[in-house]
């Protein structure tokens, strides 16, 4: 085991110098080979030979670790030129008018560039860890925010759900029938509230963390529609909701599961934060690449400057809010994830008489799974 | 005194039980429950209930073994119990018998309706009555198996043969949850190819001829990534 581990590591150590061997040789020889041409079709070919073995030892540098490949290839070149291509043939004369420039040329340019490759590459490999960084401490970041608003949403029906139930059992002697009735109510209602809230947070797990992208399959976008409709209907049985789908039948790629609950929260902060009882407006527009959505109020409105940070998960717990308890910040936050998971995207938008959101979805995905 | 329906209610947590014991009792069923698979096996051969509910996230179990073991010499109907994004596990269950399922949170009256529905289907096979040839009529739609008629509002409605056959499949088993596979098999027969958009788009087509409005649907209601179930026949 530990063995066979240390060769492991000596092969990774030395397979990239193996292939920065490959490389130098293969350069050089292409470099030799050309030489040899220009000096049988060309009568003074020493500055064209000595440019071409120039430009194999830059290549070189460039394309290889460290300084030792260039600067033997650049040894190589000096030796070769002098060696093979110029007179006296196949010997070695030093002493030729004009060559320790060439010599010295050749080995600084290959220093320099080597010097300069390698340190672009360290450059450019703490650059690339110095975003990785940045992205690890931006998810710590929203993951610690998620955290803080989930518990700050949690504990609020929780402290009214046990709050409420205490005092039925304390003090249910002392109560009227509708006190009874009422609490028992309060009860049911933040009950269910969490239960949205905790079916929110689970369809985040089918969300591949890897990969942050879903199972997609074709639907009928009205089958979920309907569906979510359906399910919020139960929930909410006085919500006014219209709803509309184009003629033709629709299929799309997505995870079902994921847009229902989508559909859900926009429905559902639609009808809870509009202030308005007139309907809310659903309906699905048919594109050339994408279809969209589009959940509709006539009411209040969306401050302005919460427009650019409602899908960011962090609005419920700011102060401004007034009723903590029924902020949309993590269910908007988790639209936000899932539409981008599915490729899509969602945007929240005044209209003359209230609010707008939407959101897109891709028509065609190359990655669909059947 | 007449005879009580009697149902088995196999589930391990104790709160939940007591819920649902304390709902069925008042409808007047009488309600035996146990709190493990292990246990729930004998009682089913001893006792032969009417109905099983059954958690599938037993601690012991699982109940899907319970569902294959009961249906290799019983059609007793069996109810399961699951959570929401679950719905590998359902349609599994349902492919291996169950006879419907239910999502936690379970209302109570979801509960009442399904447990009547799951009997009624049970009678029907028991005493081999008339209902398949009977027309299934809800709200303004009347199905008429043997004339080949469908009827919305007074209206003839004219399906293709694929379509008309899905939607007799649909209200012979109404109220009850159809998966996917099952509905393919018994149109396409049991080689038909798995995909089921091609289910999905005749689905969609008999919705616009059916429906007023394909998003809110009256007769045919999609459970998502399991099947559709059609609305309760009102003649029973």
């Amino acid at each position: 085991m530990d063995y066979s581990n240390r060769r492991q590591n000596i092969l990774v150590q030395f397979l990239p110098a193996i292939a920065d061997w490959f490389i130098t040789a293969f350069l050089l020889a292409v470099a030799t080979a050309l030489s040899s041409f220009f000096f049988a079709i060309m009568d003074n070919p020493t500055s064209n030979i000595a440019l071409i073995y120039i430009l194999a030892v830059f290549l070189i540098a460039r394309f290889t670790t460290g300084y030792r490949f260039g600067l033997c290839a650049s040894l190589f070149g000096v030796v070769c030129v002098n060696f093979l291509f110029t007179y006296p043939f196949f010997e070695l004369d030093f002493t030729l008018t004009g060559y320790p420039i060439t010599f010295v040329a050749m080995f600084t340019i290959s220093g320099i560039t080597s010097a300069l490759t390698s340190n672009m590459k360290v450059q450019a490999k703490l650059l690339s860890e110095r975003d990785k960084m940045l992205m690890e401490a931006d998810k710590e970041k929203m993951r610690a925010n998620l955290l803080r608003a989930i518990s700050h949403d949690l504990r609020t029906p929780l402290t009214s759900i046990i709050g409420s139930s205490t005092v039925y059992l304390e003090h249910g002697t002392h109560l009227t029938d509708k006190e009874k009735n009422d609490l028992v109510l309060h009860i049911l209602e933040d009950s269910n509230w969490l239960l949205n809230m905790v079916e929110n947070l689970l369809s985040v797990t089918r969300i591949n963390n890897e990969t942050a992208k879903v199972n997609k399959s074709l639907e009928p976008v009205e089958e979920v529609l309907s569906e979510a409709v359906i399910r919020l209907r139960k929930r909410l049985p006085k919500a006014q909701i219209q709803v509309r789908v184009p003629d033709d039948v629709l299929m799309v790629p997505m995870d079902a599961v994921l847009i229902e609950q989508v559909l859900i929260n926009l429905i559902e902060n639609a009808v809870v934060h509009s202030g308005s009882t007139e309907p809310v407006e659903c309906h699905v527009e048919d594109g050339p690449s994408e279809i969209t959505f589009r959940v509709r109020d006539h009411g209040i409105g969306i401050p302005a400057e919460k427009l650019s940070t409602i899908f960011d998960g962090s609005s419920s717990t700011t102060s401004t809010s007034t009723d903590g308890r029924k902020g949309m910040g993590i269910g908007l936050s988790i639209c936000k994830t899932i539409i981008t998971a599915h490729g899509g995207t969602i945007k929240a938008v005044n209209h003359a008489a209230g609010a707008e959101f939407y959101f897109t979805l891709p028509k065609e995905d190359s990655n669909i799974d059947t | 005194m007449t005879h009580k329906i009697s149902i088995l209610l196999v589930e391990d947590e104790k709160n939940i039980c007591d819920f649902i014991s304390t709902s069925l009792s008042a409808q007047n069923y009488r309600v035996t429950a146990t709190h493990s698979g292990k246990e729930a096996l004998p009682i089913i051969t001893s006792q032969c209930p009417d109905l099983i509910l059954l958690d599938l996230g037993l601690p012991d179990m699982d109940g899907m073994e319970i569902i294959r073991q009961v249906r290799t010499w019983a059609s007793i109907p069996i109810i399961v119990i699951s959570a929401r994004t679950q719905e590998q596990e359902k349609v599994k269950a349902l492919d291996l018998g169950a006879d419907d399922y239910l999502t936690k949170p379970i209302g109570t009256s979801e509960l009442l309706a399904r447990i009547r529905t799951a009997l009624r289907h049970s009678n029907r096979l028991n005493t081999g009555s008339l209902l398949y040839k009977r027309p299934f009529h809800a709200k303004d739609l009347t199905i008429d198996f043997e004339k080949h008629q469908v009827i919305l509002a007074g209206k003839e409605i004219h399906l293709t043969q694929i379509e008309f056959k899905i939607i007799s499949l649909l209200a012979q088993n109404s109220g009850r949850v159809m998966t996917y596979d099952t509905i393919i098999s018994n149109i396409w027969g049991p080689y038909a190819d798995d995909d089921n958009s091609i289910l999905r788009v005749n689905m969609a087509h008999i919705r616009r001829k059916l429906e007023q409005n394909p998003a809110e649907p009256q007769y045919i209601f999609t459970e998502i990534g399991i099947g559709y179930r059609m609305v309760e026949d009102e003649m029973h």
